[in-house]
């Protein structure tokens, strides 16, 4: 029998696929239409917030973040945190 | 059989607030506690912080919001904890305290005053009107006690006073959107600095834990934070708590969520023992004697106070304390959702959210107060309990007064 492994087909992160999550997962307080650079933090993202967000990253893009990699710079905006997770993901599978 | 002026139910933050202010108006006052401790929440569930006791403008420099009891308890403990001010945290001043300096400022405070007495060990059994006043009994160690008052305070946060004399007297939200309860316990001899990046990194540590299966999913509600003192380090873990099943007065789901919170403490602990060179050397937790309940019953005053009279910083004729903390709504265990006031103002409370005059002689404050289920999210809260306490119990004694 012929085993083949099947690689799922990854969602390419975006900023708009982060905002959709973010908005999904009711991350932040989002009164108004999240945009790739507005501030997640002022818009009272904290740190449970990011544990949850980080759970539904790692097991929608099938990556795995090391924990010394995480700054609060790079989880600033979607647009920030979308470049660094792709970059990740690709030095991760390289 | 004992008699005195006031009876204070809850020897919480609001509760010692009241009768603190009863006695020295010169009621004989009389504080009942079912824990050994005093200091509610802020000593029996490490609850370390204190909100609500500052001016919601953060541009400028923070200022006390109440004067009288929450200033007294406010500066004994930025003596004790060594800190010369508040912390700003995002858009809120906020004060570290210590659960343990708390329980002795509690003490003190209370022993200065000869007027009042405190009984600890004891449950609230019943309430009913009497000729003179109202009857109360307690329950202590198998022991059925009678006592007699001119008035009331209820500080019990469950509005127990009007579940033991009129149920229709007090309400509770429905089970899905009640506040969910933190369970708090505090780590000592953790090395390091503790900064944004430091709980960045340990939130994703947390988060590996949960996908290869050593840490239950409750520890997603885990957050950290120092201590004013080197080295320990709180951890308020929010709890799901069976979400729409949850009901803080059902002692079955009460001891799920004791069993919960010690368990998810006590893995969180483990792991990070086991795998952080900070914790290397961190003992087991230190446990609450309870978790903290955010929400359950609260009475159905004159007057209820609702979210909208907050954000417009409302302001009324009869307004007995002031309310300046955002309502910190927290109905999973998520994190927080915050609705922050219109303007950098505080809001105030009526009198007729501490009484109902259908019910003359009975008093409540704290988190039992009446509220509606938004308004509650900010009045709360520590600070804001000591005032609306000590305003209850200045009501109670001019009640007593005229009796």
């Amino acid at each position: 029998m012929l085993c083949t492994i099947a690689l799922m087909p990854v969602e390419e992160i975006s900023p708009a696929t982060l905002i959709a999550l973010i908005v999904e997962l009711q991350i932040v307080e989002a009164t108004y239409v999240l945009t790739a650079d507005a501030d997640l933090f002022a818009q009272g993202m904290d740190s449970l917030a990011i544990m949850q967000l980080l759970l539904h990253v790692e097991q929608r893009y099938g990556i795995r973040i090391p924990p010394g990699e995480m700054t609060r710079e790079r989880f600033a905006t979607p647009a920030v945190l979308a470049a660094w997770l792709s970059d990740t993901a690709s030095r991760l599978s390289a | 059989m004992q008699r005195v002026d006031v009876i204070v139910a809850g020897g919480g933050s609001a509760g010692v607030a009241a009768a603190l202010n009863a006695a020295r108006a010169g009621a004989r006052t009389l504080l009942i506690e079912r824990q050994t401790k005093l200091g509610g929440a802020g000593v029996n569930a490490l609850v370390h912080t204190f909100c609500g006791l500052f001016h919601p403008d953060v541009s400028r420099p923070w200022a006390w919001l109440n004067a009288g009891v929450p200033v007294e308890i406010g500066e004994m403990m930025l003596e004790r904890t060594g800190q010369s001010a508040p912390d700003l945290m995002g858009r809120v001043y906020v004060l570290r305290q210590h659960p343990a300096l708390y329980a002795q400022i509690a003490d003190e405070l209370c022993a200065a005053e000869r007027n009042l007495t405190w009984m600890c060990g004891v449950e609230w059994s019943g309430l009913e009107r009497a000729a003179d006043g109202w009857s109360v009994q307690v329950v202590t160690r198998g022991t059925c006690v009678e006592l007699r008052c001119k008035a009331v305070v209820d500080t019990t946060g469950d509005a127990i006073g009007a579940r033991l004399l009129d149920p229709a007297l007090c309400a509770q939200a429905e089970a899905a959107r009640l506040y969910r309860p933190a369970y708090v316990c505090a780590l000592h001899q953790v090395k390091g600095v503790h900064d944004d990046s430091w709980r960045l990194a340990l939130g994703a540590r947390i988060v590996r834990g949960i996908k290869e299966g050593r840490l239950p999913e409750s520890a997603l509600g885990a957050a950290f934070r120092d201590s004013p003192f080197a080295g320990e380090v709180f951890i308020t873990i929010d709890l799901e708590a069976g979400q729409a099943d949850w009901d803080p007065l059902d002692a079955v789901k009460r001891a799920r969520v004791e069993v919960a919170g010690r368990e998810t403490a006590l893995r969180l602990w483990h792991l990070l023992r086991a795998e952080h060179p900070d914790f290397a050397l961190t003992p087991p937790p230190e446990l609450p004697t309870q978790a903290g309940i955010r929400e359950s019953a609260r009475y159905i005053g004159d007057y209820v106070l609702t979210g909208g009279d907050l954000a417009a910083c409302r302001r009324f004729d009869d307004e007995c304390a002031l309310a300046g903390w955002p309502m910190e709504m927290r109905e999973n265990a998520r994190g927080p959702k915050f609705r922050f006031f219109d303007r950098p103002e505080p809001a105030g409370i009526p009198a007729g959210c501490l009484r109902r005059s259908t019910v003359p002689g009975l008093f409540f404050a704290g988190r039992c107060l009446s509220a509606d289920h938004e308004a509650l999210a900010s009045v709360r809260v520590m600070g804001t309990c000591m005032a609306t306490g000590q305003a209850a119990g200045k009501m109670a004694v001019d009640f007593a007064a005229g009796c």
